[in-house]
């Protein structure tokens, strides 16, 4: 027991305390956080587009409504638009808009409208930035709800009135669960996939550097020196659970700044706007605890495969050649785990979520989205344990002879041909 | 009780036959040289004491316990492949490496600083493995080999890549080592070496064992067979029908004789021919004389 704590502290040291690893522990929240900082300041701090504009109204009675709907103030209490002024049916409509224009040129005023007499012409936006699209929006749709009010009036009909006949009805989803009921704002699907991809990449990624961690001793021809110390298996099992302390403690500190973060910039945006009503990411304990489990057995599941896969092979090139063997099972995963998000009760989301290699991913998924019964979970889990075992004897076979070989890579049926050998 | 003992074992490769019908005895407590040309076998050989290899016959002692994951951790090893973590302190790889042969921390940290400042290697304790040259490294891994006073220690080619220095630092430290009981068997090309150190040779050549046992023995079994003469004037005396072959020195020759023949019929020869003889020795062949009449080339 000893020996396997030496090998996992040097292992778990080793790697802390690389830079690489120091700033890409730092870098991930510091780059997330400051993204998130940045688009807030962004939109905290955009410029006041309150811009000053004169309606030039060649139709008559329209400048009105259209300056009514332009001023209604935004949601957070400010304005996109002032009027200045209205012109109603120019005399001279062409002095009136050299007049303009200068206007302009001075910084005296930022646009002006043209609305002409003939509604089927385009009306025309005369602005010194004809690139801020921004405001292309608002304006078009202020001049349509005054041109539509307008002929609807002529019709003897108030707009008023149609917008409340054709209002249209809105479809709430309420999600059922033993815990209670919570309205469904694609919350459920979000956390899902969320945690689907979570679990396929970190699974992938801690597996592929167990996998270089086991090389290191071959290509650096170490092995030869600790095997006269260690036995395989307590090298085997300390490289893993080394490596397992590296990945968490890194995990770890994501989470937590991750969690600090969202529970800050949740109050940060209350604050802002409290209006919004943001969807609440209300995330079970259960569902937590079983993921827990299910990530630690799917680690220990990849991480013993992808340990025998580095130990069969004498360099990088070659592993990545026969690293399929390992990554086939988690890929098939994201192919599949669509079956379970479309029905999670149905025989083939069951089946599929009990299989030993899809579960680490695939029962979380099903819990997600609905409490699958226990028994189903614990049996799923005991297979993953079983396998686990299976996986460790097979690897620790594999290893004993795989690390002190050189050369050849070995193909799969010399690889069965070792799980023979005693 | 033999610290190894070897009997009838053989290994092959894909057919070839790199070690065959090996049997090998060395005697705890001393100092044994495996010596042979390229590709004899004795890397091997050795492979197969350390459990690294399985022999396809035979049977490998170590102890007097087969050999096993066990009776590998009783030896100090140092592979033909030298290899340590690139990343590591040097004074950190030691420790660890020691630390997992059972030694406490803090006394592998005092040994690895004594070790480290008689290899004059103490400067560099704070550095990375992967700053230091080669043949720094092969000190290292040396000094984690011997550290932790193992009862065995097997070092496979352990001059390779030294200085005549430093070699010899490692020749004493091997001999204190045997004077304290531990057994040495060392793999190595340089035969003067050998000489000095050696309590017993095994010469093995294309996998068989074609010599072994005590070296004094060995070379008292091939006889005082070869005459160094010192000499002025006639040297027609060496053609004499005794002297197998002659080797012409500076102030003379190295004559070696044949098969049962009588230095003392040569010392008349040339006494006869009117040369005038300032030194006549008698003396055991060298290590590398026998090598190279056993193995056929050096």
């Amino acid at each position: 027991m000893r020996k396997v704590w030496l090998i996992v502290k040097r292992e778990y040291l080793t790697r802390v305390k690389t830079k690489a690893f120091v700033i890409s522990t730092l870098i991930v929240p510091v780059v997330g956080i400051g993204f998130v900082l940045l688009i807030a300041f962004l939109v905290s701090h955009a410029p006041q587009q309150n811009l000053r504009l004169v309606i030039v109204d060649e139709a008559g009675g329209l400048a009105a409504p259209v300056k009514q709907n332009l001023e209604a103030t935004l949601a957070n209490g400010k304005r996109e638009f002032t009027v200045t002024d209205t012109v109603d049916r120019p005399v001279s409509p062409d002095a009136v808009e050299l007049d303009l224009r200068n206007r302009i040129n001075a910084n005296a005023l930022d646009a002006y409208l043209v609305i002409s007499p003939e509604l089927a012409q385009p009306v025309e936006l005369h602005t010194k930035n004809p690139g801020n699209f921004t405001l292309l929006e608002p304006l078009t749709q202020a001049l349509n709800e005054a041109v539509i009010g307008a002929r609807l009036n002529a019709r003897g009909i108030h707009l008023a009135d149609v917008e409340e006949i054709s209002r249209g009805v809105n479809l709430r989803v309420i999600k059922v669960s033993q815990s209670g009921e919570s309205v469904e704002k694609g919350q459920t699907i979000a956390i899902a996939i969320t945690l689907v991809v979570l679990l396929y990449t970190s699974l992938l990624m801690y597996g592929i550097i167990t996998m270089r961690s086991v090389l290191e001793e071959k290509t650096t021809r170490t092995m030869e020196v600790l095997i006269s110390s260690v036995r395989p298996f307590q090298l085997l099992a300390g490289k893993i659970l080394g490596v397992a302390g590296a990945a968490f403690t890194q995990f770890f500190i994501w989470v937590i700044s991750l969690g600090l973060f969202a529970s800050y910039g949740a109050v940060m945006a209350a604050l802002l706007n409290p209006s919004s009503s943001f969807p609440s990411m209300h995330v079970p304990l259960s569902l937590v605890i079983w993921v827990v489990c299910f990530f630690l057995g799917g680690y220990f599941l990849y991480s013993t495969m992808f340990a025998a896969i580095g130990s069969a092979c004498s360099n990088e090139q070659d592993a990545h050649q026969l690293q399929w063997l390992a990554m086939t099972p988690l890929i098939f995963t994201m192919v599949i785990y669509s079956v379970i998000l479309n029905d999670p009760t149905s025989t083939a989301s069951v089946v599929l979520s009990e299989i030993p290699f899809f579960a680490p991913v695939l029962m979380p998924l099903r819990i997600s989205l609905q409490m699958p019964p226990v028994p189903q979970i614990i049996l799923s889990l005991v297979l993953l344990l079983g396998t686990i075992l299976g996986t460790i004897w097979a690897s620790a076979k594999v290893y004993r002879i795989g690390v002190l070989m050189y050369g050849k890579r070995p193909t799969l049926p010399e690889l069965l041909r070792w799980l023979r050998y005693s | 009780m033999d610290a190894i003992s070897l009997e009838n074992v053989t290994k092959s490769y894909d057919g070839v036959d790199a070690v065959r019908h090996v049997n090998l005895r060395v005697r705890q407590g001393t100092i044994l040289g495996l010596l042979g040309p390229n590709g004899a076998g004795k890397t091997s050989t050795i492979r197969m004491v350390m459990n690294i290899l399985v022999p396809d016959e035979g049977s490998i002692r170590v102890f007097d316990r087969p050999v096993s994951d066990e009776t590998r951790q009783s030896i100090g090893y140092l592979p033909e492949d030298r290899g340590l973590y690139p990343r590591m302190q040097v004074r950190s790889v030691i420790v660890f490496l020691a630390a997992l042969r059972g030694m406490p921390e803090a006394e592998a940290d005092r040994r690895a600083r004594q070790w480290l400042d008689r290899l004059e290697l103490g400067d560099w304790a704070q550095k990375k493995v992967e700053e230091l040259s080669k043949g720094m490294q092969q000190k290292v891994q040396f000094i984690s080999a011997v550290l932790h006073q193992p009862p065995l220690v097997i070092l496979d080619e352990p001059f390779s890549g030294l200085d005549p220095v430093n070699a010899a630092t490692v020749q004493d430290i091997m001999l204190e080592m045997r004077d304290q009981g531990s057994t040495v068997v060392l793999s190595t090309h340089r035969m003067e070496q050998v000489e000095k150190m050696c309590d017993s040779i095994c010469l093995i050549d294309k996998g068989r064992n074609v010599l072994d046992g005590d070296l004094r023995a060995i070379k008292q079994s091939y006889g005082k067979n070869t005459v160094q003469i010192e000499f002025t004037g006639s040297d027609s005396f060496l053609s004499h029908p005794a002297v197998a072959s002659v080797n012409r020195l500076g102030l003379g020759a190295e004559a070696k004789l044949k098969v049962g023949a009588d230095p003392q019929q040569l010392l008349r020869a040339a006494v006869e021919s009117g040369a005038e003889i300032t030194r006549f020795a008698l003396l055991e062949p060298s290590l590398n004389d026998i090598f190279i009449e056993k193995t056929g080339h050096a």
